[in-house]
């Protein structure tokens, strides 16, 4: 194809121009209509100035074609950018896949597939040759939102990684070494390559795993389950520039080919079968020709450079119009203003005296994008700091930042002695390691505490990072509460930076940029993937780059409070918000932010910490200074040793984690002290056996993690198991003609349905049937809501005869299975639907063998589900969940019936398992022929399951209340999930369970929560009593729209958790989960009234958030502690006061005792009837007494033998003097025997309210004189 | 001296176990338990205040769910609707006014709207929800500051009225979206009510409902729906062939304008709609353009919606060249019927009567069957007669029974929640019927039956027929760009194929198109005439009618005009 050169080109007849604007560059190719030869071509990036850049395209093609008419010429024009240009230009607006389409099918006619990655989209385009007609059909895909910024995604990983340009285009794609990274969305993407660049993997390996992850995601999805023809043809630009994305592409499109059986020339070398055209970029411009030149009768009229300079200078501000939203600072004066109350003050660091000995900690935090460092004084004062973008190795970072604070001491002259070090942030575990930190805090209590430190009594402490966004809200200078930004609103600082580098404009001028605009567009809060697609929108729309940015400043206090922190009366919060973090360096966004809080909080104090972005270094270097102090020394190495520190990091076969199945790549990072001591840290595991080397150190871990399972047992694991096995023996089916009882359906004249008992006798099959039922394997998959009803269908079949070995589940979500079978799907839902292809692949290829095959996988499509709360709407289940097989059956049947192929049958009706009756039918229908069973076999097996079904509750429960009852006696805190059934699955849950189980804590689920409503009442007693719910298992009192099964169960259990005092809750939620969403803001209210401890992880998704999961674990433990603290604390001060109640009480006692003795010691029944009642009221005080606020253990029968005791142990002849003293030592007694802090009901320490009251008594006691 | 005096000594109370002195005369220097207890309290409170122990009370939540509404209040209370189409929100608001409510139409949601459904509601919501809370919301922020109406003004002089659902999609939870939204948004206590919520009001207030669920009122509802239905079917059917661009708009203005007249002052709607023919007959059309005609099928709302909430999405096709063909509010009734009946049939024959919402116990299920097939025909009747009154020919409501046959093997017809099975259905019929040169399949992002479930057996749908052109589009209110240029690509073959079916049908008849236009007779001209179904495209289909030169059998049509105008009168 032709470039421009700059010489001009003659050319008499008509021309074609094609032009291209996409979202980073404009593309342009002038072509001649009639043998559609390129003549010229350029491109050029626009930097939002898309029209501008048009224009200096056109001119360029003028100046290259002298004495160009426009009436010789035509043009068309496409890409996202393209609508508000076309008109003005004069040129007809072509979609760019059909461009792009054509394009192909003219320069390519052989080709098979086409894969575009351009900034913001994916296409791929199949051909598909129609079998009837010969005619090719293109099927034609683009990425959904989530998945944008495709191009854009590469680019800022790069950034992250940190590889220059030069070194990317030689790198080779090594698949050896490749690192989870989910391609799925961006910002996922790059949650994950940080954590790899943290983990100090290797640039190179980082980049080959992004380039994998891109390409096997969009052959899982984006081919939405259909195989690439070949030839394939990879366009745009990642593919185009990157050598290594198209290794990779040349690696997995054979490898789908392979497992499909698809048939492609194996001869030929796969750059001719997989290949990267030239001037590939220029597709989608020459396309638009192709395609304008083929519409007859739509001939563009170009209108030169003119129409185009008049919109530049005049028609962009018309278009906007009325729809733009105010700017971001009203008036200079307005600015002035604000600059004077947030404007940071510049740093300057300490001044020494020659000589001078200065004693300091150090505090570092080690963030996403950059590290801090802090120097401060014994008194905290910062002396000095120290910043660096990371460059990829913590240690390094290390090292460089120390040395920069050394230096900045030194070479004043004075001698610096480091009292001790301190870290915090992603970078802190491995320098605990290798320097021997005195402190590795987590970075929200490293916040917390430097916000106390310079605020003092603070309500709020909003910090913004480059990734993550973290609230705190607080009470008694501690967190009292928190919420991270999970997966989906993270990367916000980032996105600022990546828009400003977008634009052209250095970060510290986006501020003064930003205040510039006189209007801003309004952007839609949300994930930072979604506000660049906004972005795009808004420059298409013709919005100047200060507008733009002004704009995303002002979405970002929408993104915290509304998406994050989800709390709309934000007064309720608190006056006092501190704002930190390095993005509040950005005015604008303070600015922003300011306003934002102001507008919504009478009486706002908003202060920005002086140290924004250093706030994190600062909590690290105060918790050293607090941690030093108390112990008297420091565990820290040095600063000279740490400057001096080699290391080593190796990430190979051999540090791989060989102790299970998923065999992570690890990486070691080796340090020596120049003393000799070396130290090894460990990157990159996924569970606590990546931790250890040797199989003996193993072994031992895994005896410890038993016996803390002992310990603290986490019921979710033992649900998940559990629901699985084989756990009930099914009575054995009746002998044929044993008497049952039947109904005949009948029809009366009147269209009444009439239905008539009759006894007949049990119908059995025959023996030939029951034989080949022995041998029959079925295989369901354990995904869904299978995780709640498993049983069930495992015991119909078991007592219909099929074998206990072979009723087959997939294997628990792994990795690895994931990985292998996660290419069928065409849609892309949540995360735990998905997953499902990947366990009936499971079953179709690794249960399902030759010597072993499985006859029939059932995947029943549940509509109805069971649940154990009262009086709701309906038990349905989500219809993503209830229509999964079906989506399953077009998955594995679209290109080739795989079920067929391996003569499985696959068995997926609807069922409803909230009507018994129907259930039965359905069962019947589906089972009846395949098995050879009668319809009473079926009826009959349907009742050993659902027998199965109350066991598998009432053992959970059983072990539930074990649970309860210990915590409770012993003053702990048990964590219980709120989840759908399937968060019991470990690939599901990331294990976040176990690591709270490592922590210490016990774990709940919601079905082993005790249902016995008696029991529960204690709980719900106040909404019993007023009527608000007639029993304790309904939900109606706080959402009457209660329809869906698994939602509902969560809310319930929320409320319960609301009310019992020793349990904190972890509310999990998949990533696009459409039942969690509406019931977020009502677990949110139900928690706050309750004050329960809460951590959530929305969001999840295929890939472990390790570093997100992190945070919440280590802040949520400092939360629970706290929370336990308080526990204990109320629990002694509780037991003092019942100490000092029944001091009181004996001292009136006793002078009620003297008088009464006094007054009756002449009359001898007063004498006995008195004896009776001071007996009476012992038993009373000896019983536990009922102080508001604690519980009692009192139950009914204890009330009651209480007041029958009292009547056998009184004898009317007993001398009353002797009984009174026998009152009044016991009284005293029990003072003695219960010190301030051991007392036996002391556990219960919040307030709630105290036991139903004993009303039954004996009957007779009331009458008895 | 005092003395305490009870029947027995020993009594039990919910506090505990208290003691009395019978017959024990106990002078003043012995302290009564009374006292005793009351030095205790006070002891106790001392106490508890010098340990810190000053109780918080743990007050838990409750969901307040306003929605009373009374005979009394309806006087005073302005009823705010909304959700359907432009058309029908009007006319219905209309209907209602003419049996005695005031009522106000919300506007079509906007991207305004969005911006306050994403604050006060929940994250993670489908966009029809934020759409349509987030208009509420905006409507009465309006109320409040535009018309400095008071908070309590506007709660105790509005309510929202709108339809439930009970699952399973996110559908059947907006009306807790609903409260969620407008407590934070400073109304808590606005009644957001629901048709079937009004049924126990009568014993808890003791006044008459607010609502009169009678007759009625669901026949003015169904007036409402069923004409908006009708105008806008024949307004998608004109718009693309009017020869001055806009007469069409200006016709339906007109026609809206005479139908809320004859609505609220309960004049026959099908004399009014009458007039509204010779009103769209003026519209001048031409009929021989081959137009991609595309059905647009997918989420109820989102395919319903005719403001930013699709991105106009009907009033983009059409400016891209195509005749929408739209899913009208009628055979999502006749949807909700089906269901009832498939699902009765379904168990009526079982061994019993399970309970829950299903089940068929206290139920008669022939009583129940025959009160529905009552009620189909009864809608389907309406709909002929409105469509026949403003001109509307050859236009067929979906057989339900056959949209679920066709899709039952790939989506069970137990599955419900959003459209069910009709999008595959809806897909299958299209093709195999050649109903539209393309599908638009339309949904909010994320949408769980048709993204989730739908489009995922969509996929082997167009594997099974690689003739058809599907397009699934997911919206979320943003990126409008995306969307449209993925029409785009999709409509280009569509196009494509309508060119090519209109060409091929002139060269079957060796016609050119001057020479076709000319052998159109006048009455196939008028703007509410439209050919009968042959092929996709409209202009082919012209060419199709006047082969087949159907003879008309007047006795039929005379005595089918005589029926009309008996109704006419009515209805």
């Amino acid at each position: 194809m032709a470039r421009s050169n700059g010489s001009p080109i003659h050319h008499d007849g008509e021309l074609v121009i094609g032009i291209d604007v996409g979202s980073t560059t404009v593309k342009a190719v002038v072509v001649d209509p009639n043998s559609l030869e390129i003549l010229w071509s350029d491109y050029q990036r626009h930097e939002t100035r898309q029209a501008e850049k048009c224009l200096e395209l056109l001119t360029v093609i003028h100046d290259a074609f002298p004495g160009l008419r426009p009436e010789q010429v035509r043009a068309f024009i496409t890409g996202s950018g393209a609508g508000p240009i076309a008109e003005p230009v004069g040129a007809r607006f072509v979609q760019e896949v059909n461009a792009v389409t054509l394009a192909v099918e003219h320069l390519h006619p052989d080709v098979g597939s086409v894969v575009e990655l351009g900034g913001q989209d994916a296409k791929i385009i199949i051909f598909i040759e129609n079998p009837e007609t010969g005619e090719k059909q293109a099927i034609c895909s683009m990425n959904d939102k989530c998945a944008s910024g495709t191009g854009a995604t590469i680019d800022k990983c790069m950034i992250k990684v940190g590889m220059p340009s030069s070194e990317l285009n030689k790198l080779t794609f090594d698949a050896t070494k490749l690192h989870k990274v989910a391609a799925k969305c961006g910002v996922f993407a790059e949650t994950d390559i940080v954590n790899l660049v943290k983990s100090g993997i290797p640039s190179p390996e980082i980049i080959c795993s992004l380039a994998d992850a891109i390409v096997t995601q969009n052959l899982s999805v984006l081919t939405r389950g259909n195989t690439l023809r070949h030839q394939v043809l990879l366009l745009g630009g990642p593919n185009t520039y990157l050598p290594f994305l198209q290794e990779a592409w040349r690696l997995r499109i054979p490898e789908t080919w392979a497992e499909r059986d698809y048939q492609y020339p194996k001869d030929k070398p796969l750059d001719e079968v997989i290949i990267v055209p030239e001037n590939a970029q220029y597709y989608a411009a020459y396309g638009a020709v192709v395609y304008g030149l083929d519409e007859p009768g739509q001939k563009a009229k170009y209108r030169g450079l003119a129409g185009l300079e008049d919109f530049i200078t005049h028609g962009r501000l018309d278009q906007l119009g009325n729809a733009a939203g105010p700017p971001l600072v009203g008036s200079m004066q307005e600015l002035e203003a604000f600059r004077a109350k947030y404007e940071i003050p510049g740093f300057v660091s300490a001044r020494f005296e020659p000589g001078q000995k200065v004693q300091a900690v150090i505090g570092l935090d080690g963030g996403s994008t950059s590290s801090k460092a802090v120097l401060l004084d014994p008194e905290g004062e910062v002396l000095a700091k120290a910043y660096k973008l990371s460059e990829g190795n913590p240690i390094q970072d290390m090292k460089d930042l120390l040395a920069d604070l050394k230096d900045q001491v030194i070479s004043q002259g004075a001698e610096l002695e480091i009292l001790g070090f301190g870290a915090t942030g992603y970078a802190a575990d491995v320098l605990e390691e290798s320097v021997k930190a005195d402190a590795n805090i987590v970075e929200t209590v490293a916040h917390m505490m430097s916000a106390v430190h310079y605020f003092g009594e603070i309500d709020v402490i909003c910090d913004i990072g480059g990734q993550d966004i973290k609230v705190l809200f607080m009470q008694n200078g501690d967190i009292k509460n928190f919420r991270l930004s999970n997966q989906c609103s993270a990367g916000n600082g980032m996105l600022l930076q990546a828009m400003a580098d977008q634009f052209g404009v250095p970060l510290k001028e986006y501020a003064a940029t930003a205040f510039r605009a006189t209007l801003s567009p309004t952007f839609s809060y949300g994930c930072a993937v979604f506000l660049d697609t906004d972005r795009v929108n808004f420059q298409k729309e013709g919005y100047a780059k200060e507008e733009l940015l002004a704009g995303l400043a002002m979405v970002l206090p929408k993104n915290v409070w509304q998406y994050v922190v989800q709390i709309p009366r934000m007064a309720e919060l608190g006056t006092r918000f501190v704002l930190q973090g390095g993005t509040q360096y950005n005015l604008a966004a303070v600015k922003a932010q300011v306003d934002y809080i102001s507008e919504r909080v009478p009486g706002a104090q908003v202060f920005v910490h002086p140290h924004t972005g250093e706030a994190g270094a600062i909590g690290a270097g105060l918790e050293t200074l607090r941690l030093v102090l108390r112990r008297g020394e420091s565990t820290f190495i040095g600063l000279d040793a740490a400057i001096d520190l080699t290391y080593t990091t190796r990430n190979d076969e051999e540090t791989r984690c060989d102790f299970c199945a998923n065999t992570c790549s690890r990486t070691f990072i080796d340090t020596r002290t120049p003393q000799g001591d070396s130290s090894r840290y460990i990157a990159g595991f996924s569970c606590e056996k990546g931790t250890v080397e040797s199989r003996d150190a193993m072994v031992k871990l895994v005896k410890r993690r038993k016996e803390l399972k002992k310990q603290y047992v986490n019921l979710a694991e033992y649900e998940a198991r559990l629901a699985f096995k084989s756990f009930h023996e099914p009575k054995p089916l009746p002998e044929a003609g044993t008497p049952i009882e039947d109904t005949e359906v009948k029809l009366n004249i009147l269209g009444k349905i009439k239905r008539v008992p009759l006894w007949r006798g049990f119908r059995r099959s025959d023996s030939e049937a029951a034989e080949k039922r022995q041998s029959i394997r079925i295989g369901i998959p354990r995904v869904l809501n299978l995780y709640s009803t498993a049983p069930l269908f495992r015991t119909y079949f078991e007592a219909l005869g099929i074998q206990t070995k072979n009723v087959v589940f997939s294997e628990t979500t792994g990795e690895e299975m994931w990985k292998e079978g996660a290419k069928y799907g065409s849609v892309d839902p949540c995360f735990p639907s998905k997953v499902v292809q990947s366990h009936i692949h499971n079953l179709l290829f690794r249960k399902h063998t030759d010597s072993k095959p499985l006859n029939y996988i059932f995947f029943p499509s549940m509509t109805h589900i069971p649940t154990f709360v009262k009086n709701t709407m309906d038990n349905a289940a989500c219809p993503i969940v209830s229509g999964s097989p079906c989506v399953t059956s077009a998955s594995f049947t679209k290109e080739k019936d795989y079920f067929a192929e391996r003569r499985i049958g696959y068995v997926f009706d609807a069922i409803t398992l909230e009507e018994p009756l129907l259930l039965r039918r359905q069962m019947f229908e589906m089972w009846g022929e395949r098995l050879g069973v009668t319809e009473d076999e079926s009826d009959f097996a349907m009742n050993q399951a659902w027998e199965a079904m109350r066991l598998f509750d009432e053992e959970m429960e059983r072990r539930g209340m074990e649970v309860l009852e210990q915590i409770e006696r012993e003053n702990k805190v048990a964590l219980l999930l709120l989840g759908r059934p399937y968060h019991l699955d470990p690939g599901l849950n990331h294990g976040l369970l176990e690591e709270f189980q490592a922590q210490g804590y016990a774990v709940l689920t919601i079905r082993s929560i005790p249902k016995d409503e008696a029991w529960l009442g204690r709980w719900f007693r106040e909404e019993l009593e007023t009527g608000k719910i007639p029993n304790p298992l309904d939900i109606n009192d706080v959402w009457p729209e209660n329809y869906s099964a698994n939602s509902v169960q969560k809310v319930w259990a929320t409320k319960f958790a609301a009310r019992h005092p020793n349990i904190g809750v972890i509310d999990l939620s998949s990533f696009k989960c459409g039942h969690d969403a509406p019931v977020y803001g009502l677990i949110d209210s139900i928690i706050k009234a309750g004050k329960t401890p809460y951590m959530a992880l929305h969001d999840i998704d295929a890939n472990k958030p390790s570093g997100s999961m992190k945070i919440r674990v280590k802040t949520f433990t400092h939360t629970l502690r706290r929370f336990e603290d308080e526990l204990a604390d109320k629990a002694q001060r509780m037991s003092e006061l019942e100490r000092r109640m029944l001091e009181r009480r004996r001292q009136l006692l006793q002078v009620r005792r003297d008088a009464l003795i006094e007054q009756v010691k002449d009359d001898c029944r007063l004498q006995l009837e008195l004896a009776e009642m001071e007996t009476a009221f012992v038993e009373y005080l000896e019983e536990d007494e009922e102080i508001k606020g604690m519980r009692l253990a009192r139950t009914d029968e204890v009330g009651v033998k209480r007041v029958a005791t009292l009547r056998d142990d009184i004898s009317p002849a007993a001398p009353y003097v002797k009984i009174l003293e026998l009152a009044a030592d016991r009284v005293a007694k029990r003072v003695e025997a219960k010190p301030a802090n051991q007392n036996k009901t002391s556990q219960k320490v919040r307030l709630y309210p105290p036991e139903p009251p004993v009303v039954e008594v004996e009957p007779g006691i009331e009458s008895n004189p | 001296m005092a003395t305490t005096s009870h029947d027995n000594p020993l009594r039990i109370t919910p506090a505990g176990i208290e003691l009395t002195t019978s017959n024990i005369a106990v002078d003043s220097k012995v302290p009564s338990w009374d006292q005793i207890e009351a030095e205790l309290q006070r002891f106790e409170a001392e106490e508890r205040h010098r340990l810190g122990l000053v109780e918080e009370e743990l007050e838990q939540y409750v969901e307040e769910v306003p929605k009373e509404f009374t005979a009394a209040q309806r006087e005073h209370t302005t009823l705010l609707i909304g959700g359907l189409t432009l058309a029908q929100d009007v006319l219905i608001g209309a209907a209602l006014r003419g049996i005695g409510y005031k009522v106000r139409p919300l506007d079509v949601p906007d991207v305004e709207a969005l911006h306050y459904g994403k604050e006060f509601g929940n994250r993670g919501q489908c966009n029809p929800t934020y759409f349509t809370v987030g208009n509420l919301v905006k409507h009465l922020i309006q109320l409040r500051d535009q018309k400095g109406m008071s908070s309590e003004e506007i709660i105790d002089n509005y309510l929202f009225l709108t339809a439930g659902a009970c699952g399973p999609c996110r559908f059947g939870t907006y009306v807790t979206e609903y409260r969620k939204a407008l407590r934070d948004a400073g109304f808590d206590g606005f009644r957001v009510l629901l048709f079937q919520q009004q049924g126990g009001l009568k014993q808890a207030t003791g006044d008459k409902p607010g609502l009169d669920l009678s007759p009625k009122f669901f026949i003015s509802l169904l007036k409402g729906i069923v004409a908006g239905d009708v105008l806008n079917a024949v307004g998608y059917r004109i718009r693309p062939y009017e020869v001055v661009p806009g007469a069409t708009d200006r016709a339906l203005d007109e026609c809206k304008r005479l139908l809320i007249e004859a609505l609220e002052n309960k004049n026959s709607v099908i004399l009014t709609l009458r007039k509204c023919r010779s009103l769209l007959d003026a519209v001048e059309v031409d009929r021989l353009q081959a137009k991609p005609k595309v059905t647009i099928i997918g989420e109820f709302w989102a395919m319903t919606t005719e403001g930013d909430g699709n991105y106009k999405l009907q009033r983009f096709l059409e400016s891209e060249g195509a005749e929408v063909d739209i899913q009208l509010v009628t055979a999502w009734i006749l949807y909700n019927i089906w269901e009832h009946v498939y699902d009765t049939k379904r168990r009526m024959k079982l061994r019993g009567a399970d309970t829950g919402n299903f089940g068929l116990e206290n139920t008669q299920p022939y009583y129940k069957l025959a009160g529905l097939f009552a009620a189909e025909k009864a809608l389907r009747g309406v709909f002929q007669l409105f469509a026949k009154a403003i001109g509307m020919t050859h236009y067929h409501l979906a057989d339900m029974d056959e949209l679920a046959t066709i899709s039952h093997d790939y989506y069970r017809n137990e599955l419900r929640g959003g459209e069910g099975h009709m999008e595959v259905g809806k897909l299958i019929q299209s093709v195999q019927k050649k109903k539209a040169h393309m599908v638009l399949s339309v949904k909010p992002f994320g949408c769980m039956p048709s993204s989730g479930v739908s489009d995922g057996i969509q996929s082997l749908i167009v594997k099974k027929f690689p003739e058809a052109i599907f397009c699934p589009v997911e919206t979320s209110g943003d990126g409008a760009v995306n969307v449209q240029s993925r029409i785009q690509m999709f409509l280009f073959k569509a196009r494509r194929k309508a060119r090519t079916e209109f060409d091929d049908a002139l060269a079957a008849r060796s016609w050119t198109l001057e020479e076709a236009r000319r052998r159109v007779p006048r009455r196939q001209q008028v703007a509410t005439y439209y050919p009968e179904h042959d092929v996709a495209g409209t202009a082919a289909n012209v060419l199709a009618e006047l082969d087949a030169k159907k003879g008309r059998v007047w006795g039929w049509s005379a005595l089918k005009r005589v029926a009309m105008t008996a109704l006419s009168a009515s209805w």
